[in-house]
């Protein structure tokens, strides 16, 4: 099912028919800075790039003050273009759908990650509804061209009268009770005002009252404005037609869709597994968020690692994942051959493959998670040193770097590799896991960018090795 | 428009017209009850054409009146939306005017009659083409279409337009 047609027929109606609302009570004074006009379209247009999406998450990326974003979701839903929802839920609840959206969205999660002080508090959240939608712009259209062709013929309307005083409305088929003995008028029933027939309304809205004129004038108006709405809403109209076949995308409920897109997220996750770009990425943004919060990330972390787990467990069909102590293996392996020179991304897969490993340990995550981080950026410094004194030292710890690799598990393992490692792993790549090696290429790609970061910071930790060695001892 | 259908109806007889006569007196008070009565459902009953059968009375406690199932033919008229019909116009005000047909009565607001006939108010308001050839009033006979019905349980109103073409006065009594 895709999504884009039907937004550009959000995007389409919000322009035609929200452009210039206001959602400013009547009663506030219309100054230039209060005014809002415009908003709406750009409410719609956030919510065409979401699915279900929080209420104060939307406020915060549109940075709009959250009441002013409900007031104008408030209109819509009474539009019937959002459907919302609202629950009491706990800073977990609230976990549960960042998590859902950071397996949904794309490059909008990371910064959720680290706003998660919530308590237990109503959240609202919107989505729109497509399908509703469609409905509601065609039913709108057709009212539209109705009631100016009814009105341009004037024929078949059932015509309306308005009581003047107490502003209530009859029809036509009320006449029966509405006629008084006295005079020649309809009365109204409950005020005894004198009641006016509706359609002069467009007729005196220029001044003209009823006459042949008026008349005249009314109809060229119609036509006119009937003849402008075919032309400028024929772009909405074509892509409603273009719409009228396609399957429409439905998000369900905010629960149903939250189980959903987690489910979705983990399985992306599973099949990209370590090689994905897009899962590596993730997981850096996790690691990259998760940075500056030290403090308070903890949840998140776990929340990645669990996701992480989850994955290495569900996804049986990789059997990269289920076999992980040869993944440690791969890793050193990797290692080794960036020592030799062969490739410094291959160095990269090493970090965040690592990074998996420690997810599993049993050792608290989030140490884990900063320390990657860290260490990931030691690493490279560390080879691109290493690289240079290749030659002097390959020779030397070749044999311990071995066993290191072998018993990798946790960091005191990275950082054992990191010290001695380098250069022993190279031994390694002789034995047995080269083959192993050669699936590994794929990541390249997704791995340039961190390449291109990490050898920055390798040049400029580069002569930090000492530091990195202080690091890990704290 | 005209149905022919048949419907049913439980009658109470009295017991004072019990005898010979039984069958005559329950078809002639089904008569008395039903003709001219309008449901929304079937529209106005105008004339009972024959009964179809008469079933076992039930005597019921205490009164002593017997009730009894009765089916019976009858025609109904019924107005839809887009019908044309005659009418006969019954009265004239500055809304437009209000007009019979048969049992049904039927309300055209000044929007709904042609944009050359102007109201004049007096004795006998009417509405009146420029050149006075034309003329609307009491008693007139108008041929109109039936734009909106409203069906209510007992009752049905309906409005219409003359703002069409072959549909207007068919019958000037002022000119007759
Ligand atoms: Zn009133």
């Amino acid at each position: 099912m895709s999504v884009e047609p039907f937004n550009r027929l959000v995007k389409l109606a919000a322009r035609a028919f929200y452009d210039d609302i206001t959602t400013k009570g009547d009663n506030q004074p219309k100054t230039g800075r209060s005014d809002n006009r415009g908003i709406a379209v750009v409410v719609l247009d956030a919510l065409t790039r979401r699915q279900w999406v929080r209420e104060e998450d939307l406020a915060k990326d549109l940075k709009l003050h959250s009441k002013q974003l409900r007031r104008t979701l408030r209109f819509f839903e009474e539009e019937k273009l959002v459907t919302r929802d609202h629950r009491r839920e706990t800073a977990k609840g609230a976990k549960i759908f960042s998590a859902a959206v950071a397996a949904t969205v794309d490059g909008q999660q990371t910064a959720k990650e680290g706003e998660e002080k919530i308590k237990l508090h109503t959240h609202s959240y919107c989505c729109l509804d497509y399908a509703q939608i469609y409905d509601v712009v065609r039913y709108r259209l057709q009212r539209m061209k109705k009631k100016l062709k009814d009105e341009l013929e004037n024929k078949n309307t059932v015509q309306e009268y308005i009581c003047p005083t107490c502003a209530k409305r009859y029809t036509a088929l009320d006449a029966l009770r509405l006629i008084s003995l006295d005079d020649e008028y309809f009365h109204c029933e409950s005020c005894n005002g004198e009641l006016v027939a509706e359609s002069d309304k467009i007729a005196a809205q220029e001044g003209g009252e009823g006459d042949d004129n008026a008349r005249r004038r009314r109809r060229e108006k119609l036509k006119d404005m009937l003849q402008k709405m075919e032309v400028q809403l024929k772009p909405l109209i074509e892509q409603l037609s273009r719409v009228k076949d396609l399957p429409v995308p439905e998000f369900g409920t905010l629960q149903a869709w939250e189980v959903r897109a987690r489910a979705a997220g983990r399985a992306a996750n599973g099949d990209s597994s370590g090689i994905d770009p897009s899962r590596s990425s993730l997981g850096l943004g996790y690691g990259g968020s998760s940075l500056p919060f030290v403090g308070d990330t903890k949840v998140e972390v776990d929340l990645s690692g669990a996701e992480g787990k989850g994955e290495v467990i569900k996804s049986e069909n990789e059997s990269s994942l289920k076999v992980l102590p040869p993944w440690m293996i791969k890793e050193g392996m990797n290692l080794t051959k960036e020592q030799r020179g062969e490739a410094k991304q291959e160095s990269k897969m090493d970090g965040s493959s690592a990074s998996l490993e420690f997810t599993d340990d049993k050792k608290s995550l989030i140490e884990n998670d900063d320390k990657k981080n860290i260490q990931d950026e030691y690493v490279k410094a560390y080879y691109a040193a290493l690289l240079k004194k290749q030659q002097e030292i390959e020779e030397a710890a070749k044999k311990h770097d071995l066993s290191n690799a072998h018993s990798l598990n946790g960091l005191s393992s990275m950082s054992s590799s990191r010290q001695v490692g380098m250069k022993s792993k190279r031994d390694e790549d002789e034995g047995d896991d080269d083959v192993e090696w050669e699936e590994a290429p794929v990541a390249s790609n997704a791995n340039e960018n961190y390449k291109v970061d990490l050898n920055i910071q390798a040049d400029a930790s580069g002569d930090d090795e000492d530091d990195d060695i202080d690091w890990e001892e704290g | 428009m005209f149905f022919h259908i048949v419907l049913e109806r439980n009658m109470q007889l009295h017991p004072r017209h019990f005898g010979r006569n039984l069958r005559e007196n329950l078809v002639s008070k089904l008569m008395k009850d039903v003709e001219g009565t309008c449901s929304g459902r079937h529209g106005f009953v105008v004339a009972i054409t024959g009964i179809e059968n008469v079933g076992k009375g039930l005597i019921r406690d205490g009164t002593g009146f017997v009730t009894f199932p009765v089916k019976y033919q009858c025609v109904v008229f019924r107005p839809f939306k887009g019908e044309i019909l005659e009418a006969v116009v019954t009265m004239v005000n500055k809304m437009g005017f209000f007009a019979e047909a048969g049992p049904v009565q039927i309300f055209v607001s000044n929007h709904l009659i042609p944009d050359d006939m102007e109201f004049q108010s007096g004795d006998m308001p009417n509405y009146t083409t420029s050149d006075g050839s034309v003329k609307i009033q009491k008693d007139s006979e108008v041929r109109l279409k039936i734009i909106g019905t409203r069906v209510d349980a007992t009752e049905i109103f309906c409005i219409g337009t003359i703002k069409d073409d072959f549909l207007g006065v068919i019958n000037d009594p002022a000119a007759a």
